[in-house]
């Protein structure tokens, strides 16, 4: 049955078009993967019992997970399914969004298996095997399975050949969608990601890997998107004509919580910078995508990425910081060097703040501010455009004193929501003109049944639909950027700054000589 | 954070909002709604309670309108809430008396938030005509519920005469899990539709809307019979037997006890999943997330009544004045 339309199909309406029930007005159907396996690996760590296991006891919560689900975990213990499912439970009732209901969870505790084994372990990956193909017979998953690598970057060649040598990647043998799911970091340099790229491509095809940033499953992240272009206010003076800087921040007030090991031989740049942080850029500065489909958006930010250019003083234009000891939040805090398992003398950096150009027309000559970094004074992320300032102000000079730049600010963590900064009058009898902000704000209750990135990062997974994740070329892209930083900071020591600071003085004093302060998040 | 003016005016309550909004700055900013509620008395708290839950994932400013009795004096009593006992929220409650009663429109139209769509919500019977009700004219988007109506599927019917685009109805709002549970299963079947079957409580009007709504995308008769409930029971599709003959397959899908579904499948294994019946707030949630019109509902709920041209019709209703002690005297 065909009505006249009066736009062409989009990609998902006409694979919707064959199922009747389907219509592109009926909004309130959300859409549901279809019956199969998350497996995943290093199901005992940190992230799968943090976000991983709550994000799909929520997605299961809110309806949103097919009949025939089965959650399946591998890791080296001596487990049975119960024993996972009481450390998945235990998981899911801490720490997940939506409230706990036994119901829920019964449903979705029949459908957990567990399946031990080391990495190394032949036996344990046919053992693996075999569990999906039974899973086919008993819970109709149809060899539709999606692999999650939720472990450290070592084993990833360990685990990828297993899972060549088992065949268990091979979509087309399978008769299922077999996808890959790697969360950063991608590989600690260009050299390196592209390695990693090409195994994790041979083993899967491209279009089945996906790459978890998960500030992409934020809303205010993709909020962005729709306030660039759905509105036509701030798009006319989102470009060198009227921006003067914009300053990207992403600061934590944790320290390196137990992870030397990992966090020593990567630092700040490689850790948050590379990823999160470019990003975030690439969103900012992006041209309009022709859709809102995962090729387009990723064509976009690819563009971008390329036309990223380092200041050709790297001496005056970036900044390394080592947090010492200091007071944070009403508590003393030790420094870097002092974090149990950090080598003696070590010049890796908790913080980082680069001035990157984008070399475009719409962008040239403004510069990206971007800065990270460990045990600042509190935990923020977002993005400020700050604009120039009117080009003639037909006041006194001491009416304006107090009149800064224009800005619009995304918060993107916590109190997620924009906020616009503008001069006015002061009231009285005076002129006197001063910064105000108009704020929106998505609401703090709100903020609490938005859903959590992963829980639509994984649903994105299963779905298929890779519009919130970054391809292997934005990586390399990004990584090209990172990597002659990497080699210019080798063997210089970082600028300590005391914990609880907005980082080293050099960071000031970075933009301070370019007539710029930092926004005080 | 509250404050409770008794026999008051509408401007004393709008100066009382605007107080209460000063003064809690930053929880009203980012309006996204306003939701004007018609409740009996006896149901304002549980109106109340469903509207918080609401108004979580759409900030709102929520006017409860309580018409009183209309033979006694003229009267309004009014509580302003700014992040108060309500939540994070700005809300009015009223309570009108007399003649005020047939002219509630003079104390809400001012409170509406500036350029906001603007819900109306009967957690009652609905009204037989919508156009009669001075605060269903100047909505948006209009939201009943034929479940609470003495006869529900004659306020179905009724639905549909009086419907005009942007309205709904929680009867449809509830057919959403069942509905996305059967279009899942679709999408992964090629064969074509033999025949289909809802089986529900006596005078459901949601299995009558789901009938509808499977009857208007297949083009098929859609079977209706009685069950003991709770709610929905039972949905199931027939196929057509595939090219090499044999039986057709079947999907069915059960709820019998309101709580927990079994989802079966022909050559597959039958699975379980929890299908609750969803709390008022979270159905009103749903019905907020939209503030177009939605002419699935129109086309299903055109579908089951017979009628026809819903789409096709104004969004835009004039009041239709009735004045009840005109009638009683005509009456007499």
């Amino acid at each position: 049955m065909w009505r006249a339309r009066a736009e062409p199909l989009s990609r998902f309406e006409e694979v919707d078009a064959r199922n009747l029930l389907r219509d592109p007005r009926d909004r309130r159907l959300p859409r549901v993967p279809d019956p199969c396996a998350l497996v995943v690996f290093g199901v005992t760590g940190d992230l799968a019992r943090k976000k991983l296991i709550p994000a799909v006891y929520d997605l299961a919560n809110r309806g949103l997970l097919p009949p025939g689900f089965v959650l399946l975990g591998f890791a080296r213990r001596d487990w049975g399914d119960g024993d996972f499912e009481l450390l998945a439970r235990r998981a899911a009732e801490q720490h997940a969004r939506t409230e706990f209901r036994a119901d829920v969870w019964q449903r979705l505790a029949d459908s957990i298996r567990f399946v031990p084994g080391s990495f190394d372990d032949d036996n344990a990956f046919d053992q693996l095997d075999k569990t999906l193909v039974d899973l086919e017979e008993s819970h109709g998953i149809a060899g539709n399975a999606a692999f999650y690598l939720s472990i450290p970057p070592a084993a990833f060649p360990t685990v990828l050949k297993q899972l060549d040598r088992t065949r268990m990647a091979d979509s087309a043998e399978r008769g299922g969608f077999r996808r890959v799911v790697v969360e950063k970091p991608f590989g600690h340099d260009l050299e390196s990601s592209r390695e990693l790229n090409q195994l994790v491509d041979s083993v899967f095809t491209p279009a089945d890997v996906f790459r978890i940033d998960h500030y992409l499953g934020k809303e205010t992240v993709q909020n962005l998107l729709a306030l660039r272009f759905a509105n036509t206010l701030f798009e006319p003076v989102w470009n060198s004509h009227y921006v003067d800087s914009v300053q990207i921040t992403m600061a934590e007030d944790v320290g390196i919580e137990g992870r030397a090991g990992f966090y020593d031989a990567a630092g700040a740049a490689r850790d948050v910078l590379q990823n999160h942080l470019l990003q975030l850029l690439a969103l900012t500065a992006m041209e309009e995508p022709v859709s809102f489909d995962a090729e387009s958006l990723r064509i976009e930010k690819h563009k971008v990425l390329k036309a990223i250019s380092l200041p050709a003083d790297l001496e005056a234009a970036t900044v390394r910081g080592q947090y010492a000891q200091g007071w944070l939040a009403g508590e003393r805090v030790r420094g870097y060097l002092d974090e149990e398992g950090v080598p003696a003398g070590s010049t890796t950096e908790t913080f980082a703040a680069v001035r990157l150009g984008v070399e475009t027309r719409r962008w040239a000559g403004v510069p990206f501010y971007l800065r990270t970094g460990k045990r600042l004074p509190r935990r923020v992320t977002e993005i400020a455009v700050v604009f120039k300032r009117a080009p003639h102000l037909p006041f006194a000079h001491t009416d304006t004193a107090e009149l800064g730049n224009n800005q619009l600010v995304i918060r993107v963590q916590p109190d997620e929501g924009i906020t616009l900064r503008f001069g006015s009058k002061v009231p009285g009898s005076a002129m006197e003109i001063r910064q105000v902000s108009m704020d929106f704000l998505y609401g703090a209750a709100f903020t609490e049944s938005s859903p959590e990135a992963y829980e639509r990062l994984l649903l994105d997974v299963l779905l298929g639909d890779k519009t919130l994740f970054p391809d292997h070329v934005e990586v390399e892209a990004s990584w090209s950027v990172i990597d002659p930083l990497e080699q210019f900071w080798q063997g210089r020591r970082p600028e300590p700054y005391r914990a609880g600071e907005w980082g080293p003085r050099a960071a000031d004093e970075m933009l301070a000589r370019e007539g710029r302060t930092w926004r005080r998040p | 954070m509250s404050i409770t003016l008794w026999d008051t005016s509408g401007t004393e309550v709008l100066r009382a909002l605007a107080t209460e909004r000063r003064a809690g700055a930053m929880l009203a900013s980012g309006l996204a709604l306003t939701l004007v509620v018609c409740v009996h008395e006896k149901d304002v708290a549980a109106a109340e309670q469903a509207a918080m839950v609401a108004a979580q994932a759409h900030p709102c400013r929520l006017l409860v309108v309580v018409r009183r009795q209309l033979e006694t004096a003229d009267r309004l009593d009014a509580e302003v809430q700014v992040g108060g006992r309500l939540g994070p929220i700005e809300a009015v409650v009223m309570r009108m008396y007399g003649r005020l009663t047939l002219h509630p429109e003079s104390v809400v139209l001012p409170l509406l938030a500036p350029d906001c769509p603007v819900v109306t919500w009967w957690h009652g019977p609905p009204p037989e005509e919508v156009a009669t009700d001075p605060l269903g004219v100047l909505a948006d988007r209009r939201i009943t519920d034929t479940s609470l109506a003495a006869d529900p599927l004659a306020a179905l019917t009724a639905r549909a005469e009086d419907y005009a685009p942007g309205d709904t109805d929680l009867a449809w709002t509830r057919t959403t899990p069942w509905r996305s549970l059967i279009a899942s299963a679709f999408d992964a079947l090629a064969l074509p539709v033999a025949g289909a079957r809802v089986e529900a409580e006596a005078g459901n009007p949601s299995a009558a809307l789901l009938a509808g709504w499977l009857s208007a995308r297949l083009g098929v008769e859609v079977e209706r019979s009685d069950s003991g409930g709770p709610g929905v029971t039972e949905l199931a599709v027939s196929l057509q037997p595939g090219p090499d003959g044999g039986e057709g397959q079947s999907i069915r899908l059960s709820r019998p006890d309101g709580r927990l579904a079994t989802f079966a499948r022909t050559g597959q294994p039958e699975r379980q999943l929890p299908l609750p019946r969803r709390s008022l707030g979270d159905l009103l949630a749903e019905e907020l997330q939209r503030l177009d019109a939605d002419e699935v509902y129109a086309e299903s709920l055109a579908q089951v009544t017979g009628t026809s041209g819903l789409s096709e019709r104004s969004p835009r209703r004039s009041l239709i004045w009735r004045d009840p002690a005109m009638q009683a005297a005509a009456a007499e």
